[in-house]
């Protein structure tokens, strides 16, 4: 009986010495790729040109195709696959570009101004993001192979910036054809670096694009790979299941941990101009917030400072600004700074204070972490600063019913953030101010009534127009007018202006983002040490 | 014997005609629920900086600028059709998607439910064996651990250890990168065996064990508790007394006597449990990046993709009531006590 009991044990210390063996045995086994493994939260649903709509399919298609042009990290348009920059004609309806030739798609079929013309008509006729553009192109003409002209319906300085768009990579109109008025979800032909040699929403694999027209890639491939969790993407970068972590979207506490690490030279960290803005949207067309000075009052009660040192470890930059600075030659516009005694004052001058306390009711996306952070940390600052004069309560609703909400004029006061569809100040600034149809300061109809402000002037309306227009600095002025008209009339108070990040291993070469926050995969490779 | 087959397929019967009327009250809850429930897949697909020109194009081109009553009816014919029509973000068949999907969390759910037998039957029996020893009392703590432990922590534990301290594990997904699966069936493990790839299998296989060793052990409480009180419950009774006076050993007695007897309600609870899978894979997918049904739905949640979530409730459902009633037949065939 003694021995059988021995017997069990000894097979129980074998079983399981095999199955600890046989998982170690897999340890250098779990990364074995020669490729470059690239990890981002999320999953890409579709890899079409008209329907990308996120950052993380930006990523990709800027990999696997060209844009007519690029935006580099000073904010200067820089052409890909144009010849030379764009032509203007002098009434400002035309815009001719010369494109490159000799230039191939993956599957083999020439790039020219038809295929052009064929990628844009597509995007307008079935991109998700079309209104971007259908109001403001008439036609578009192709008197030779290497000739795209646009025509426009009125002056417009903004389609520079929209030609720097991915949305607008060009596309095979031969492997297309059939998706003329469709999305092509899972495949991809476009002219760029790399291939599409794998396709799923979690998993892509590309591999180099042998006949590229200009500089090859300096690895033999890259893997992109989607977690779900900020955990699991920490987790599988710290043990170097992957080389390169890309995302926005990671935590703030696990951002501060790579940020130690990087401090330490563990790992390299790189990171992008600020271009996503995050910002409080103030309902401005009922009462109390109608009054201006009741706005003035709440933003000065904002301690972006403290907020940023709490909330994201002093690893976000502070912004009293609509528009990402790279938009605007550092350009500053001065949004009211913390000042909590003046704001006590403004709220004694409105009737407040002294056992009358203005309620400021705010909300924010219980699905983003930071966002419940901000509210929390601006509730206590303003509990301890000014307790007497003005409150907060908080509120979290689930992202997708706020955006519903915001129109409806539901939120007196709304925590958002905002990145602009393509790289220019008009990108910020008309979708957050812009009003087609208003009484006085509440616009009826417009852009400010989705982001929740109901704010309007005829004076910014009037700065836009003539802003399409102008070109270079002089359309710059007029925008950064209009930001300064905002950022006395306080439809909404910026918190801080947030960059797109990287992080690597130290064999990896250390990623380099251009103007529009995004990695050029090309230029990664592995150092032999 | 005869009789109680005619019963088991009489009863069959009216629980497959009931089937419609199930699938037609639940899809048409699901419909209701999701147009009362806040917010717009308009805003999901747009984003909130479209202007309002956009929206209302886009909400004519999904259609969902028609009434209520007319979406219900369009969406009812559809149903009777087997359409379930396209994803509202990015037009894919919705059958297409959980076609993809399915499979992967029905393997998961499968080997979960091994997992869980595998750790939850000796738990229990062992206890019971010894019980109020040391054994019992560590047999229970760990089948109150599995009900107590909140499932995203525990991936996450799973994930440190064997993913980021160890190193042996894959932290996530279902294949690995450098490799592209088989997908006959898109059960990746049954698809490399049919392949005879034997690198695609421990492909696989490697990607399996955390979330099913997570998710299994986080079911194996169930069993364990089940099969302890089930079999005690054997033990007390008069059939075994005469199986003991008849001087049958201990191990026919477990075997042949306390063990069938006490399956019979755990086949009962194993029907919950797969029905319960649907809903509590969900943490464990997320957590491990699992590409399976429960976290499209998540996602399609978010996005109020109305016509994927539709599709997703209504496909789970039809599992759900399959298992169950393949359960119950399964029950009645293996305990003639039952009549129908």
């Amino acid at each position: 009986m003694h021995q059988l009991n021995y017997l069990k044990r000894a097979v129980s210390i074998i079983f399981t010495f095999i199955t600890i063996s046989s998982l170690y045995s897999c340890k250098k086994k779990i990364n074995p790729s020669q490729n470059i493994t690239i990890a981002s939260s999320g999953k890409i649903e579709s890899i079409d040109p008209a329907r990308a709509n996120t950052m993380k399919t930006y990523q990709l298609l800027n990999a696997l195709g060209d844009t007519l042009y690029e935006l580099n990290n000073e904010g200067e348009l820089i052409p890909k696959l144009a010849a030379s920059k764009p032509i203007i004609s002098k009434d400002k309806l035309k815009i001719s570009i010369m494109l490159k030739k000799n230039i191939l798609f993956h599957d083999g079929t020439p790039f020219d101004s038809s295929s052009m013309k064929f990628t844009i008509k597509r995007f307008q006729n079935i991109g998700t993001l079309n209104y971007i553009l259908n109001k403001k192109i008439k036609s578009i003409e192709t008197p030779t192979k290497e000739i795209l002209i646009i025509n426009l319906n009125h002056p417009s300085s903004s389609i520079e910036g929209l030609l720097t768009s991915i949305n607008l990579t060009p596309i095979s109109p031969n492997f297309y054809k059939d998706h003329f008025d469709k999305f092509l979800n899972n495949n991809f032909i476009g002219t760029g670096k790399y291939k599409l040699k794998r396709f799923s929403n979690e998993i892509q694999v590309l591999s180099p694009n042998t006949s590229y027209w200009n500089n090859k890639p300096k690895n033999n491939g890259i893997n992109f790979i989607g977690y779900n969790s900020s955990s699991t993407l920490y987790g599988a970068f710290i043990s170097k299941q992957v080389d390169v972590l890309l995302s926005n979207s990671i935590e703030d506490t696990l951002r501060y941990k790579l940020n130690l690490l990087n401090k330490k030279n563990d790992i390299q960290e790189s990171k992008s101009k600020p271009i996503e803005i995050s910002f409080i949207s103030l309902r401005t067309n009922k009462i109390p917030l109608n009054n201006i000075h009741m706005r003035l009052a709440i933003a000065k009660s904002l301690n972006r400072e403290l907020i940023i040192n709490k909330v994201s470890f002093n690893l976000r930059t502070l912004s009293t600004s609509l528009i990402p600075l790279i938009l605007k030659n550092g350009n500053s516009v001065s949004w009211p700074d913390f000042d909590p005694k003046e704001s006590i004052r403004i709220f004694k001058e409105q009737g407040y204070c002294n056992g009358n306390i203005f309620n400021l009711p705010l909300t924010y996306r219980s699905n983003v972490p930071t966002d419940k952070l901000i509210a929390f940390y601006w509730q206590q600052s303003v509990k301890s600063e000014m307790k007497d004069c003005f409150s907060i309560s908080i509120n979290g609703v689930e992202s997708t019913t706020i955006y519903k909400n915001l129109s409806k004029g539901i939120y007196p006061a709304v925590i958002l953030d905002w990145t602009g569809t393509y790289s220019d100040p008009e990108a910020y600034l008309s979708p957050l101010l812009s009003c087609n149809k208003f009484i006085r300061n509440n616009c009826l109809k417009g852009e400010s009534v989705f982001s929740g402000s109901f704010w309007a002037s005829e004076k910014v309306e009037k700065l836009f127009k003539e802003s399409e227009n102008l070109y270079g600095f002089q359309r710059l002025d007029k925008l950064l007018e209009i930001e300064k008209i905002a950022s006395k009339s306080l439809p909404y108070i910026p918190i801080w202006t947030s960059s797109q990040k990287a992080w690597s291993q130290n064999y990896i070469s250390k990623p380099i983002f251009n103007g529009a926050g995004i990695i050029n995969m090309s230029e990664l490779f592995k150092n032999e040490k | 014997m005869k009789s109680n087959i005619k019963n088991v397929l009489n009863y069959t019967l009216i629980k497959i005609s009931l089937i419609p009327l199930n699938l037609w009250i639940i899809s048409s809850l699901i419909f209701l629920l999701l147009r009362i429930a806040p917010g717009d897949p308009i805003d999901a697909i747009l984003g909130s900086g479209a202007d309002q020109e956009a929206r209302e194009l886009m909400r004519i081109k999904l259609g969902l600028n028609q009434s209520i009553e007319i979406q219900y009816v369009n969406y009812i014919k559809n149903l009777i059709n087997f359409n379930l029509g396209e994803s509202l973000s990015n037009q894919e068949p919705v059958i297409q998607i959980i076609r993809n999907a399915l499979p992967a969390t029905i393997e998961l759910g499968l080997f979960s439910i091994l997992v869980a037998i595998f750790i939850g039957f000796p738990l229990g029996y062992m206890g019971l064996k010894n019980k109020n020893k040391k054994y019992d009392y560590f047999s229970r703590i760990i089948g109150i651990s599995s009900y107590a432990i909140p499932p995203f922590w525990g991936a996450m534990m799973m994930q440190l250890i064997f993913s980021v301290i160890l190193r042996v594990l894959p932290i996530g997904g279902r294949f690995p990168i450098t490799e592209i699966p088989h997908d006959i069936t898109g059960f990746f493990i049954l698809d490399s065996i049919l392949n005879y790839d034997l690198n695609a299998f421990k492909g696989a296989a490697y990607h399996l064990i955390l979330p099913s060793l997570t998710l299994g052990f986080l079911l194996s409480g169930i069993f364990s508790r089940s099969l302890r009180l089930n079999l005690e419950k054997s033990y007390k009774s008069d059939y075994i007394d005469a199986a003991i006076c008849r001087g049958i050993d201990q191990k026919n007695i477990l075997l042949n006597y306390a063990f069938p007897n006490a399956l019979i309600p755990i086949f009962t609870i194993t029907g919950f449990a797969i029905a319960s899978l649907a809903g509590g894979a969900l943490l464990i997918e997320v957590t491990f990046s699992w590409p399976g049904l429960a976290l499209k739905l998540q996602e399609a949640i978010l996005q109020r993709d109305y016509n994927l979530v539709q599709g997703i409730v209504i496909v789970t459902s039809i599992l759900i009531i399959l298992i169950n009633l393949l359960i119950d037949i399964v029950i009645a065939f293996f305990d003639p006590r039952i009549k129908y």
